[in-house]
């Protein structure tokens, strides 16, 4: 059977019917729930790529726009349009919703303070300031303009950065811009491991 | 031959287990706790929220290592289910057999059953059991998906086209064809019971170096009375080639 | 990669070696098989038999860290048994080039050897020339001095005997190996390399990487379809992260990071690369069109002369690598330290060190999606809270799918991804966090002063923020994708066209180097051009001769200027004429290129092949290496040896290693007799920051374990499914063992070698009884170029717990 990307568009449509109808001529009551079709009615459907390994595997994800999952993801699958992977994907790449709906996720700002034992949640607000604060005082008491030869040289010896083949590139280009801005030599990431 | 059927290429299956992660994904089964028990497979075995598992083999020859097997275990979806006859004579609303795609669908009927009686019936010892609940499960072909026009989860998850979903017929003739092909550098390669199920693995070799239930088990004594009652009325099973 | 993933089933023959490609980069085999329906030789090269091993046409094992010798001997075969691509080595290559006489090589040293500072005088890697300073060649590759000549030369000592007896591979496959890979030599047959760490991580990594590009050279597998060099990178963005430059060596798109003794743009200029070849395109001849448009792009309100300033300078031949960075943090030298989308305390080699260092910070701020051993470092394992003074900051990032934005695979293909769900609970973007963070440092500023705020109050935010949204929706990866491909800052006429301020430049030949224009990115160029966002493209038409070799031109967008198979004016012979028309990638029709985006569109024969070297031929011999021009054998710097076959010395005398450690490594130390290795499997990713908190993963591969041969089980008392420990002088990690017959003992240089392999996915903060990292055992040592640590072969011992 081919499946291609028209008759996928089609089938958030059908899927619906096909279960009221149950789809078989009969009253099918399967073991597990079935609401599998059913959440994917109604669900927005947007295009992605694996955020795995270097392939670029494309993924079609399913996020509900209603009822207790809404704006969550509820379906995650290879994109059969997509020319490297043609909807298929390995074992991460299946689990992928699994990691986007998950309850371990980091969801709050945390901070540990010094010699404490333990995170307290924080907001953006209260955070981004500090980090601010620390990264100005760091980077005034550490600045040195000129070398030993005296060339000038501009930069910040206290602060280092790592991160990150796991950003966008678009971010990653504001880091790159925002770290060098800072002064910072010490730049980092995966590529080096 | 009416229906939908399956054919795994054993020759070219990686064990990348998307097909196992895939399974559990679209049906949103729960994770089993498991540990490493000196092998790269987990789960160990299929459960009742396992319905999919790629077991993997180290097969030797004589001292001598000879090759790594993966075999993406699951329900073969019978053309004559024994487990559905010998379902129907407890409850026949508990398994069921969808004419138009062929695939054997475990019920919240299946409480209504002897499990024991059911997991013996199957010669690929398929079904498993929730004892809370006293339901059974398996994969049930993603019939929902393939109802509305989608391959199953496991097959479009598979890269290398181990995995392929279609048309009975066509499948039967693609699978022959592939094995004729095969059977030039791997004369032991066979097809797995090709005239009895759905689900017609290709294997290099003989199939049991694989898994012990790679093909019907018949030589395998544990069929229950009620189970071997079933298989005498079903064909007679046979490895192609 | 030169190549990408599709065109792997163009190749007649696979080389996967230094890469598990079934296991880690598990899409690619769909190609990879698609190869051998087409009937291509699947050849997997590795120290154990891995799931790339079951479905290959043929496996040898060696033992880890010989992959010179192996190559090197397949480079001896090709040359003995003439069996290289004649008119491509002479056309394309430096082969014909004649190397200064005073350049030499003797007991493993080349010439200009400086013991004290462990580095090379590179003056004697250098060509005669002639009167305008073009290198001198012979064509005829008969002159001893010609590269051709001195490399025969070279590895004359790379005998079969010797390479079987160094890596333990039988000779029997050693031969087999060598004549069906040098069959892809034949003009119209392509082989390829697929590799990843397996090769990146010795201390002899770029030299093994040289010496398969030297064989993909002399077999004329560079440029054509289903050949080239591959590179199988490990995350989803690692080459559009590095393509950004977060390295401390480059800025982005590969300019060489501004040096002090470079004060000005001027003289950073005056390093731009030259050729007085008329033939040579020397792209990098128009870098500084490139540097211009980058400080444009950072700094729109100045002139790029004034932001070069702004830019911080390294000292000459400073330092600032991964190894360098936590060796200096472990020093205490620095304060704070950002770990955003990383988990270094767990995939850092000698993780110890790492976790010590972060000890000593005054603050860290880490951005991860999950909990991991960086951000909770404090109370790991020997860590008292109490007694670490370290702040931490955790910032909860959206996940991939909660943002829009693109990501580049190892294909170079920049693809764009949407957002579906919201981000969950607190997180934002990191892009909304990097962005906020330097309005409020920069607010700072504006309100008390302080050191050199000019740099700050000048980066570019308005093409990074929405000014009709706010924090944390304001950070807009579109305006920053548009920056990347670069605008007209004001109007300019370039020939005959005159482009007006603000519009996107076509491509990178439009930049200017003098302000006129402002790009982010020179190699993104073509990204977002005026016709739009080219990274979304879902269109797979594409021409007869495209379709054939699966190119998708029209589907995404690849850098540069959407180009899908680098160096491709090599595929065809200098009149224009495809090596293998029943594959061709590009071929001239009499006026124009057609197929593949040409490397250039000059005419055939016009300009060399290779643009990207000042002298348009690819190097055989490679002047700019730090351990060398040509490959050579050296033992990692732990092993189980005090001599190797190759020359008096035992390890690269170019590794960067760490003054005061050498006591912590084993080297014939008897209480450590075992080869250790890390590597990868598909259900975990890297540290395991995030596959380790996704249960179904964790279900499939709950717990790290240690892969051991059955004589040494027999040998150690261990059985499949023990609890093991392996150790050595920098720590020790808990495992359950797996002792399998897909590994065997070898014996190399009179020693049974047995191998401990273990993954480095695992951590101690989760799965609990997952164990904690490999990394606790791995080596601070590297290689000299690209100072990645030597994670693949390093001295263990293991037993029962």
């Amino acid at each position: 059977m081919q499946i291609n990307r028209r008759n996928f568009l089609k089938f958030s449509a059908v899927a619906s019917s096909a279960l009221a109808f149950g789809g078989l001529g009969f009253n099918l009551k399967p073991t597990v729930a079935k609401a599998e079709l059913l959440q994917l009615k109604d669900a927005k459907e947007t295009t992605s790529i694996c955020c795995y390994c270097s392939l670029g595997c494309g993924l079609i994800v399913h996020t509900a726009q209603s009822g207790p999952n809404k704006d969550r993801a509820v379906n995650i699958e290879g994109d059969p349009d997509h020319p490297i992977n043609e909807g298929s994907l390995c074992a991460k790449g299946a689990s992928l919703w699994q990691l986007v709906e998950n309850d371990d996720r980091f969801t709050k700002v945390l901070y540990r303070a010094p010699n404490s034992d333990k995170f307290e949640e924080k907001t953006w607000d209260w955070a981004l300031d500090q980090i601010a604060r620390r990264v100005k005082d760091t980077r005034d008491l550490t600045f040195e303009d000129k070398n030993a030869m005296g060339q000038v040289v501009n930069r910040t010896n206290g602060i280092c950065h790592t991160g990150s083949a796991a950003l966008d590139t678009e971010e990653n280009w504001l880091i790159s811009s925002l770290m060098r801005t800072l002064g910072l030599t010490y730049i980092e990431h995966q590529a080096r491991i | 031959m009416q229906g939908k059927s399956f054919f795994v290429d054993l020759t070219k299956c990686t064990a990348c287990r998307g097909c196992q992660v895939a399974c559990k994904q679209w049906k949103k089964l729960p994770a089993e706790e498991t540990r490493n028990w000196g092998s790269f497979q987990n789960p160990k075995d299929l459960s009742f929220i396992t319905y999919k598992l790629v077991r993997m083999t180290e097969a030797m020859d004589g001292d001598k290592f000879k090759q790594w097997y993966f075999f993406p275990d699951q329900c073969r979806h019978c053309i004559y289910p024994p487990c559905k006859m010998v379902g129907d004579m407890f409850d026949d609303q508990a398994i069921l057999h969808d004419e138009e795609t062929g695939a054997v669908l475990f019920t919240e009927a299946t409480k209504n059953l002897d499990f024991e009686e059911i997991r013996m019936s199957c010669p690929y010892d398929i079904p498993r059991w929730d004892e809370a609940s006293n339901l059974q499960s398996k994969c049930d072909m993603c019939n929902d998906r393939v109802q509305n026009g989608l391959l199953p989860a496991c097959v479009l998850s598979c890269p290398t086209g181990t995995m392929q979903f279609g048309d009975s017929d066509e499948i039967l003739e693609i699978a022959k064809k592939r094995l004729e092909e095969v059977k030039k550098y791997k004369p032991n390669a066979a097809l797995t019971d090709p005239n009895d199920v759905r689900v017609i693995f290709l294997t290099s070799d003989n199939p049991r170096e694989y898994f012990r239930y790679a093909v019907a088990s018949a030589d395998i004594p544990k069929l229950s009375r009620k189970a071997a009652l079933a298989k005498a009325i079903a064909p007679a099973r046979q490895v192609f080639g | 990669m030169t190549n990408h993933y599709i065109d792997l089933m163009n190749s007649d023959c696979i080389l996967m070696m230094g890469a598990n490609p079934a296991e880690n980069h598990p899409i690619s085999f769909k190609w990879v098989m698609k190869a051998k329906e087409k009937g291509a030789t699947l050849l997997s090269v590795d120290p154990r038999f891995t799931r790339t091993s079951a479905r290959s046409d043929f496996f040898m094992d060696m033992r880890s860290g010989t992959d010179i010798p192996i190559l090197g001997g397949l480079i001896k075969y090709i040359l003995d048994n003439n069996l290289y691509f004649k008119d491509y080595v002479v056309n394309y290559t430096n082969a014909s080039f004649l190397v200064n006489p005073d350049f030499g090589f003797d007991d493993g040293l080349f010439t200009g050897y400086d013991p004290e500072t462990a580095t090379y005088d590179k003056t004697t890697w250098s060509f005669q020339t002639d009167d305008q300073g073009i290198a001198k060649k012979d064509p005829s590759l008969q002159d001893p001095n010609c590269v051709f000549q001195l490399m025969k030369k070279h590895f004359e000592r790379y005998t079969i005997d010797r390479v079987n007896e160094t890596s333990g591979s039988s000779k029997a496959k050693l031969e087999e190996f060598y004549k069906t890979y040098a069959a892809t030599g034949a003009p119209d047959k392509s082989g390829t390399i697929m590799y990843a760490m397996g090769w990146t991580q010795h201390t002899t990594g770029v030299q093994i990487i040289r010496a398969m590009a030297m064989i993909q050279l002399l077999l004329g597998n560079v440029g054509n379809a289903g050949g080239g060099v591959n590179a199988l990178r490990g995350e989803s963005n690692v080459q559009g992260s590095t393509d950004q430059a977060l390295l401390f060596h480059i800025i982005p798109a590969y300019m060489p990071a501004p040096r002090s003794n470079l004060e000005s743009l001027e003289a950073y200029n005056a390093t731009t690369p030259k050729s007085p070849d008329p033939k040579s395109a020397n792209w990098w001849q128009n870098r500084p069109k490139y540097i211009a448009s980058l400080l444009k792009a950072m700094y729109p309100d100045q002139d790029p002369a004034v932001s070069y300033s702004y830019l911080p300078k390294l000292d000459p031949g400073q330092n600032c690598s991964w190894l360098v960075l936590f060796d200096h943090m472990n020093q205490g030298k620095f304060r704070g330290y950002f770990a955003w989308g990383q988990n270094p305390a767990a995939s850092g080699a000698d993780s110890q060190k790492t976790r010590d260092g972060l000890s000593k910070l005054d603050w860290l701020v880490v951005a991860n999606v999950f909990d991991n051993e960086t951000a909770s470092f404090w109370k790991g394992p020997g860590m008292n809270p109490a007694e670490v003074k370290t702040e931490v900051f955790i910032l909860p990032p959206a996940v991939f799918c909660e943002k829009e934005g693109s990501v580049t695979n190892s294909g170079r293909w920049v693809q764009w991804r949407y957002a579906g769900p919201k981000p969950m609970g607190d997180c934002i973007t990191d892009g909304a966090m990097a962005l906020e963070l330097l309005r409020r440092i920069r607010a700072l500023y504006a309100e008390e002063g302080g050191a050199f705020p000019d740099p700050i109050m000048n980066l570019n935010t308005k093409d990074v923020a929405d000014p009709t949204k706010k924090f944390p929706h304001d950070f807009d990866s579109k305006r920053v994708a548009k920056l990347l491909n670069g605008y007209f800052v004001k109007d300019v006429k370039i020939g005959d066209t005159t482009y007006k301020a603000g519009t996107q430049v076509p491509s990178f030949a439009m930049l200017q180097d003098d302000g006129s224009t402002a790009c982010g990115n020179w190699v993104y160029s073509g990204a977002w051009t005026e016709a739009g966002n080219n990274m979304a493209r879902r269109d797979k038409t594409q021409t007869e001769m495209q379709a054939n070799i699966g190119l998708f031109p029209n589907w995404s967008w690849a850098w540069p200027v959407n180009r899908r198979v680098a160096y491709n004016r090599a595929s065809c012979d200098p009149q224009g004429k495809p090596y293998a028309p029943h594959k061709a990638v590009i071929e001239w029709d009499g006026s124009k290129w057609v197929g593949d985006v040409p490397d250039g569109g000059w005419a055939p024969g016009e300009k060399h092949p290779f643009i990207m070297t000042a002298e348009g031929y690819a190097r055989l011999f490679g002047p700019g290496l730090a351990d060398g021009p040509f490959p050579e054998h050296f033992e990692a710097m732990e092993c189980p040896f005090e001599e190797h076959p190759f020359s008096s010395r035992l390890h690269n005398p170019t590794a960067l290693e760490f003054t005061g450690e050498a006591v912590k490594r084993a080297v014939c130390d008897p209480r450590y007799p075992f080869v250790g290795t890390t590597y990868r499997v598909t259900e975990h990713w890297q540290s395991g920051v995030l596959t380790r908190w996704t249960p179904w993963l964790v279900e499939s591969m709950p717990q790290n374990f240690v892969e051991i041969d059955p004589e040494l089980g027999k040998l150690r008392g261990i059985e499949s499914g023990d609890k093991v420990i392996v150790e050595n002088m920098r720590g020790k990690i808990e495992a359950v063992a797996i002792v399998t017959p897909r590994l065997q003992p070898l014996k190399a240089m009179g020693q049974t070698i047995h191998m401990v392999g273990t993954t480095w996915h695992f951590g101690w903060v989760h799965p609990t009884d997952g164990g904690d990292s490999s990394n606790l055992l791995t080596p601070a040592v590297g290689d000299p170029n690209t100072f990645i640590p030597e994670t693949k072969t390093f001295m263990v011992n293991i037993r029962k717990a």
